[in-house]
This record gives structure tokens, sequence and C-alpha cells, in this order.
């Protein structure tokens, strides 16, 4: 009956059975969202901050094309090198060939969700570099080999035990699992690789459009050092992660800032024009900036899911999400989980047998677009890819005829009676001590965790009607 | 005024003492009650499933059902939400029903919501003596803002002691078709909840909305230890009763 | 490969008109700004958070005050630094009363933008000096921030390869929020290729959400308010 990929069941029952991974998903967000309330009360008056930012982002997006193009004269102008790649394989091959021209060896990276999105790291490699992620979280998940699990925290998933037993085998001596240990450990491995490589890859938070700048907001300085060691940087970005100028940057760095970590300001937030001046002391001399679509015109030409573009990448719907809260992002399988991912995905990814259990990846609580800092309607976006996967015709027939006799039966409201006085009569083989509590699929699914009423003998319509003629 | 009384769905075929409850409370209050025969459901099953087209057929047998009525007054957040969220996207593109839609947002209540914020009568002089906790529910909460409502009326109790439900704010995952077609998830998400009721102590649990009653109690009982759940219409009805 | 004329007018396809030839009306930015009173007030909200942030601080009023500060930060590890003539890095020129203090403490300063010729013996300096001595151009009180612009006398990684920083601001550089801070950045013209802004040490939460100081950037920070 199902018309999504069967592993989507495994990876959900292997993400219940993990009890640490719930227990960290669970305190981790718990924290986040907490640090997150805390520091949108302090700034006073939040309310009036997101629909600040929602005007900000949407502005942007109607003008996406006008800003693009502003950031691309300007970007060039002073001497740095774009890349527009419709698709994840044409930014792969810009990068790869860059790399490839300047024969770089050590390639050093800051945390890109874009850099996931088109799996970068493994070209490279086939290429012959060393790629080494140098964000705490994704170099845990770089040596274990596996996506992030959350687009702030990337190892929310990963014990401390587990981060030990990864770096021990590359320090070549035991390693305690205290923090500070595994810290310095990171520190001291990670100087080498900043000090030698020859490129740094890094994200973009926002490119300003009028300056023709690049925004980075890091905690841990790592972006930092990619951005001003390494002679030659790449950015990648998103196409549509832009502000018209450095006026906006305020509301945008506000609320991301205070939305993702809780945070005033994270510890460094960067704000790149490069390529460098000639007679600065530091500073890449050569800059590419690498714009991926990704489908992401598509969503632009949509109108329905055109506000889905509007996202920061904060994560603050991952902390509050009740889906999320009790498997983590592996479960979903994407690149980007939790509700935001949950809604691109499917768009971005166009398969809805792979993608297509994402959209119900929710209860539509709510939850998401009331935490969301651009005002995200997350959850009404989900209710509409249900609806186009509905009419797409990737819903399976029998699912069509149920709703057909729902409907039925919910538009002719005597029949309903009838029909609700013959189930009161028909359910007694489930019933048991005066519920149901046993039932054949799909009311197993309800009956296999909890009990359910009985079907009244009589209906409150029925009742009604029957008390006036009385 | 003159009152009608949605019945919705669940309250309909499962706990037709809510709507009757619902009735008498209004009456008592001195309003008259009718009914509106035809209506159903409001739509959400299948608007949450993605079903538009079926939603919007229920949604209009609904919405002619209340055609003439001046109140509609329902038992459910998470109902009245999904006309006040829903309807105008539902109808964007038939300009007729999309007028009557608004008529429909306009006029229409949650129980708790009409019987605080419209008749400021927060106190019924009912009395339940029991240690109750409260669950607000996603919809009734975040889509229609109800807001304090069902704590307003809950503290005009006499004799009932109100504790506090860890993490309220946290869906109870029954989300309608959700709880069927991601039971597991659904099972994840009220077994956390079902245990912060446990935790909070209390005797009793109460909300506004029987979807989630439902669900957190029927999955108590299934591991037995059943908590007593009741509609806050139910609650008000046994204090009024005395 | 897609060229830039073709991309953009896709997206001008997918918005349904054609890409405007003039910057769209700037979106009209509500939002209520914190103001201080006094500028006491802004200096001690500045340090407050800046102390919250886990950094140190000290307002001073003097090069002797200067210099009493330094010894009492530094002293002790100074005189323990193995390579005292390479162990401070600075910038070319710092605010007078920083200069004053350091020459009469007689701690040598190495300015990071001469000293060396290529970048890479330049990073190498930095990554094994004990302290990084920087200026500032602007301070954020409400956030205790730190914004720092890059220039030829500069250099960016004095701010971030030795384990500690400090930068000396004046008082007459704070400023309320970060909104402020980009309006002048903005009459500045052309920004300059590095604007750092740092609101304490480095950090990360990365290993079970255990907050970690110093993971890559300085491990601790020290800011002086000179009261000018
Ligand atoms: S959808 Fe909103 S809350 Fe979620 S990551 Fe994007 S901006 Fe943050």
């Amino acid at each position: 009956m199902t018309m999504y990929d069967p592993t989507v069941d495994q990876r959900v029952d292997k993400a219940l059975a993990n009890d640490f991974l719930r227990l960290a998903t669970r305190r981790a967000t718990d924290r986040l969202r907490n640090n997150r309330v805390k520091a949108a009360e302090e700034l006073g008056d939040w309310q009036k901050w997101r629909e600040a930012g929602e005007t900000i982002r949407t502005h942007v997006v109607a003008n996406l094309d006008f800003y693009l193009k502003q950031l691309i004269t300007q970007i060039e102008k002073q001497g740095g090198h774009v890349h527009l790649a419709k698709t994840p394989a044409e930014a792969v091959t810009f990068v790869k060939n860059i790399v490839r021209e300047h024969k770089a060896k050590n390639v050093i990276k800051s945390k890109s969700m874009i850099s996931e999105e088109i799996h970068l790291n493994h070209a490279l490699e086939d290429e012959g570099s060393t790629v080494i992620e140098t964000d705490l979280g994704e170099y845990i998940i770089q040596i274990a080999g596996e996506p992030p699990s959350h687009i702030i925290v990337p190892a929310m998933h990963k014990t401390r035990q587990q981060v030990a037993d990864l770096f021990e085998p590359i320090a070549g001596h035991p390693l305690t699992s205290d923090t500070p240990t595994l810290t310095r450990f990171v520190r001291n491995k990670m100087r080498e690789s900043f000090l030698q490589g020859e490129i740094g890859i890094t994200g973009c938070n926002f490119a300003v459009a009028d300056t023709g700048s690049i925004v980075m907001v890091t905690n841990e300085g790592n972006g930092r050092m990619v951005s001003t060691l390494p002679r030659v940087q790449i950015t990648l970005m998103g196409m549509e992660r832009l502000v018209p100028s450095f006026r906006e940057l305020d509301v945008m760095l506000n609320l991301l800032a205070r939305s993702a970590t809780g945070q005033k300001f994270s510890s460094y937030t960067t704000i790149l024009t490069p390529p460098k001046q000639a007679s600065d002391p530091d500073g890449p001399e050569e800059f590419h900036l690498v714009i991926l679509d990704h489908n992401r015109s598509e969503i632009l030409g949509d109108k329905t899911f055109r506000p889905a573009l509007n996202c920061i990448r904060c994560g603050a719907c991952f902390n509050v999400c009740p889906v999320y809260r009790q498997i983590g992002g592996h479960a979903y399988g994407s690149v980007y989980a939790g509700p935001i991912g949950a809604v691109i995905t499917p768009l971005l990814e166009n398969d809805w047998y792979k993608w297509g259990h994402l959209p119900f990846f929710s209860s539509l609580c709510g939850a998401c677009s009331e935490a969301c800092p651009v005002r995200l309607p997350l959850h009404d976006l989900l209710v509409k890819l249900r609806a186009r996967k509905v009419v797409g015709g990737h819903t399976p027939k029998i699912e069509h005829q149920i709703f057909k006799t729902y409907r039925f039966f919910f538009t002719h409201e005597k029949t309903l009676r009838k029909a609700l006085r013959l189930g009161s009569k028909l359910q007694w083989p489930l019933v048991r001590n005066g519920r149901i509590s046993v039932g054949i699929p799909p009311l197993s699914n309800w009956t296999n965790s909890r009990t359910l009423p009985k079907v009244s003998p009589k209906s409150f319509m029925q009742m009604w009607s029957e008390l006036n003629r009385n | 005024m003159k009152v009608s009384l949605f019945a919705t769905c669940l309250a309909n075929a499962l706990y037709p003492d809510i709507d009757l409850t619902m009735a008498r409370i209004l009456t008592y209050l001195g309003h008259t009650v009718d009914v509106p025969e035809g209506q159903a459901c409001c739509g959400q099953i299948a608007f949450n499933s993605g079903y538009f087209d079926d939603a919007r057929e229920v949604a209009r047998t609904l919405i002619d059902s209340f055609e003439h009525s001046e109140i509609v007054v329902g038992p459910s957040g998470s109902c009245i939400a999904m006309i006040h969220h829903y309807y105008p996207t539902l109808f964007e593109n038939e300009p007729a029903y999309l007028k009557k839609a608004n008529d429909l947002i306009h006029k229409s209540y949650e129980f708790t919501q009409f019987v605080v914020d419209v008749l400021k009568t927060p106190d019924l002089g009912a009395s339940y003596s029991a240690k109750a906790t409260y669950h607000p529910s996603c919809h009734a909460t975040r889509l229609l803002s109800i807001g304090d409502a069902p704590l307003t009326l809950m503290k005009h109790i006499k004799g009932l002691e109100l504790v506090p439900l860890t993490e309220a704010q946290l869906c109870c995952g029954f989300g309608g078709t959700f709880s069927v077609k991601m039971p597991k998830l659904s099972t994840a998400m009220v077994a956390e909840k079902a245990q912060h009721v446990l935790d909070s102590g209390a005797d009793l649990l109460v909300g506004v909305d029987m979807g989630c009653l439902m669900n957190i109690s029927g999955y108590l009982e299934k591991i037995n230890k059943p908590v007593k759940t009741m509609h806050i219409i139910q609650l008000l009805g046994e204090g009024m009763k005395s | 490969m897609t060229n830039t004329n073709e991309f953009i007018s896709l997206l001008a396809s997918k918005l349904g008109r054609p890409t405007p030839t003039q910057a769209p009306e700037p979106v009209a930015i509500n939002v209520p700004q914190y103001r201080s009173s006094t500028r006491k007030d802004r200096a001690s909200l500045f340090l407050d958070n800046w102390h919250a942030l886990g950094g140190k601080g000290m307002i001073v009023k003097s090069p002797e005050e200067t210099m009493q500060c330094l010894k009492e930060w530094f002293g002790d590890q100074q005189a323990t630094w193995p390579n005292k003539q390479q162990a401070i890095v600075a910038w070319d020129m710092l605010p007078t009363v920083a200069e004053f203090a350091f020459a009469a403490l007689e701690w040598p300063l190495v300015r990071y933008s001469q000293e060396a010729q290529s970048s890479p013996d330049r990073y190498s300096l930095a990554a094994q000096a004990e302290l990084g001595v920087t200026g500032a151009d602007w301070g954020i009180a409400l956030s205790g921030t730190l914004v720092v612009n890059s220039s030829p006398q500069r250099g960016r990684a004095v701010s971030l390869l030795p384990p500690l920083h400090l930068a000396f601001i004046e008082a007459s550089k704070l400023r309320d929020n970060l909104f402020d801070v980009l309006e002048e950045l903005t009459s500045l013209g052309m920004p300059p290729s590095a604007i750092e802004m740092i609101s304490g040490p480095s950090r990360t939460s990365d290993i079970e959400m255990d907050l970690s100081i110093g993971v890559h950037g300085p491990i601790e920070v020290y800011v002086i308010v000179i009261d000018d």
C-alpha cells in the first residue's frame, strides 16, 4: 500500500530503537529552544523583528533576479569569479576544476550545507585531494562517514565516547572522552591543516548584493581561518541567500543568531568582500563564488511554495518539532532534515518515491511555523505538499477510495446517521472491556498502541432529532 | 442569542454526551440552541491527507448547513481552526463560496473561546474536586489562538486543583490521519506526552479537543495506567450538576 | 555552462516579469532599537556583555592604568613565555595609550605586516605568538561585540591565530547596536576585504552540547576600553 521507499520505515525503526539518539536529540533541542526563547525575549518585540525578517526575505526573493545580477556584477568588478550552477553536478565540476587548476592537495572547509547538498567531499577526494571539514561537528561526521543530523549541530547524535573512538586512530594514542581533551586534540590537529590549506571552501549565510560581500556566521573561528589563510577561497551559496545591502543585515543577523543558538551574535560574524586588496597582509588572493540553483528556480516559479526560499537555515524549526524530537535527523534520509527539510527536499529533489514520505513526517502541530524567525508557514506548506502528491498521482488508489467514501458519507448526513448506527452494532468483535482495543489494518495502526472508544449506539445528530421530536 | 451547534464528527459518533452537554450549558446561559441538519465534518481528515477536492465538498456541506445561523459554536479547537485557517485556501478559486466561508469564519467559535471571550461568563458556578492538568491542543492554541480561555474556565471551577503539565506545548502525536499513517512516530510522541501526564501527578486530564484526549487516554489505557480524561465540556457539565 | 544572462532571465521568467533595471525600493524596516541614555551606560553595557561572553574587560583613563591592567592580566604569564621577542604580535599602529604602555613595560611588539615577507611566514609568526594585539573600529554595546576592519597595516590573523587576543577600543567608538555600525559602514563606501565582528572567545557545543572554549580561534579574549 505504501508508495514510498520502504527504507523509510527501517530508518524510523532504527531511530526509535536508539535511546541515546533520542535522549540526546531531546536534550539538545530543548536547550536550543530555551536559549532561543530567552534571546528573543531579551531583544524585545520579537514579533516585530520576525515581521521585518519575513518582509526582507520576501522582498529579496521577489526581486531575486535583480539582486543576483547586482551581486554577480559587483563581485566580478572586484576581481572575483562567479560560477552559476544549474545542478549539483555542475557545482561539483566547478569546484573540481578550480582545485585541479591549482593542483591543490589540501582543501579545508568550513561549514556549508550546499556542500552537503551537492555531495562535494567525495568528489574532491576522488580527485586525490585531502578535504578536511574544520567545523568540529562536521569533522566528526566526516570521519564517521555520515550526513549531518541537525543543520546547526551536525553531530548531535554522537556520544562523547563515540567521538573519542573516532578520533583515536587519527591521534594514534588513546584519548579520554572529556570535552576539553577532545577539543584540544582537534585544535592541535586542525592547526596544521589550516596553515597548509591551499584552498578554503566556505558556506555563505548571506551575500550582500550591492557590495558583493559574503557574510559568514561561525562560533569556532574555523570560518575565519578558512577565509583568511588559504590563497584561494571558494564560497558555495544557495541562489536565494541574499540581502540587498548592509542595512538589512541588522535584522537578519539578529534573527539568525538568536534563533539558531540563542546567542546575541555568534562569536564570529564575518563580512568578507574578497579577494584581498593587493597590499593586505592576509586573505585570499583569488575568490570564486559558486551559486547553486538545483530547482530553486522551479520553487521561485511556484507561487504556493515560493516562501520556502525565505528560509535562513537557523534550525529553530528542528528544535520545536515533535517528530524530529523523537527520531533525530537521519531518519528523514535527506540532507536537510526537520520541518524545513521535509518541505524543501521534495521540491529540490523532485522524486516522490524517494522523498514522498517527508511531508508526512509532521503531525501539522504548527510548532515550526510559530518558531520560524522569518515566519515561514511550514505546516501549511507541508499540507500543500501532501496535496501535490495526491494530485500528482503518487498516492495509492485505495487511499483515493477511502477519501471518496469519506466524502460521500460526510456530505450525506442522513446516510451517515444510518451508517453509524450500523457501525455501532457491528463493532462488537473488536470490543474488549467496553473499548475497541483490537483492530485490523489500518485500524490496527491505532489499536496496537491505543484503545478507542466504541461508536455510540446513537449519534448526537440522531439523539438531537429524537429529543426535538418528543 | 441564537446559537447553532457544530457537533463535529468525532463527538457526534463517539462522544455525543459532549454535544448534549454543550447544548445544556448554552441553554443554561440563556441562549437558544439549534443543531442544523446536514452538518457532518469540517473536512480536516481529507484536507490534512492532501485530498483537497474531497475536503472541499465536505467543507461546502458544512458551510451550507450553517448558512442561516447567527453564531456557530463547536467543541473542538481543531475543527474551528480548520474553518478559520484553511477554508480560505480551499475556496480560493471560488469567490461565491469564499464569501460564504468568510461569513462562517466570522460567526464561528470554539466553545471555551465563546464562553470566555464573547459571552464573558467565565464562572459557570461549577464545582468538581480533582487534581487536574490541562493539555493545550496545538490547533486550538497555535492556529486558533484561544489562549487561556480553557484555563480561565477551569480556574473558576470550585474544588479543582490545577497542576502544570511539563512541555505542555508538545504535540500529543494525534494529528488526525497522522496517527494511523505514521503509527510509530505517533506512538513515540504520545508515549512522551502520556509520561508527562503521569509525572504531573494529576488524577484528571482535561483538554478542548477530543482527538488529542482520545489519543492520550487510549495510550494510557493500553499501558495499563489509565488517567481519568475529560473534555472541558464534560468537566463543566459534571461540575454544574451539583 | 550557464551564462549570467541566461541564468538571470530564467529567474525573471519564473517571476513572470522582466528583470527590473532600477534597484527596487528598499523595504521599510520597523524594529525597535536599543538606545542607551548616556555614554557611560553604553560602556558599562558593552563590558557587561563582553564579560558574559567570557571575555575580560576594563575601562582605563591613563597610560598608567593601562600598564597596570596589562601587568595584572599578562604579567605572570609573560614572565614564562619562552620567546619573549616574538610572543606578542600586533598591528602596525595601536592606539597611543597602548603603544605607550607596551613601550613602558618593555614588552616587545612584533608588527605582523612588516616582520615577514610572505603570507605563510606571517601566519606562522602569528600562530607561534602568545598574544595578538589589535585595535577596533566599533564596539556594539547590546551584544558585547568588537567590529574590526581589515587594512594593509593590520592583518586579520592577529585576532585569530594567537591563543590570546587583546583589543583596544576608544569609548567614543562604542555604539548601541549593530544597526548603527552598519549605517556607518555603509557611509564609508566600499567595504574593506574583511569586517570581523568578534563576540567573545572561540566556542563550540558540538560534543553533547557541552560548551567548550577555544576550539580554533582565541581561547581568551581581552578588551581595554580607553576613556577618551
Ligand atoms: S524554516 Fe524558519 S525556522 Fe526552519 S530553518 Fe528555516 S528559517 Fe529557521
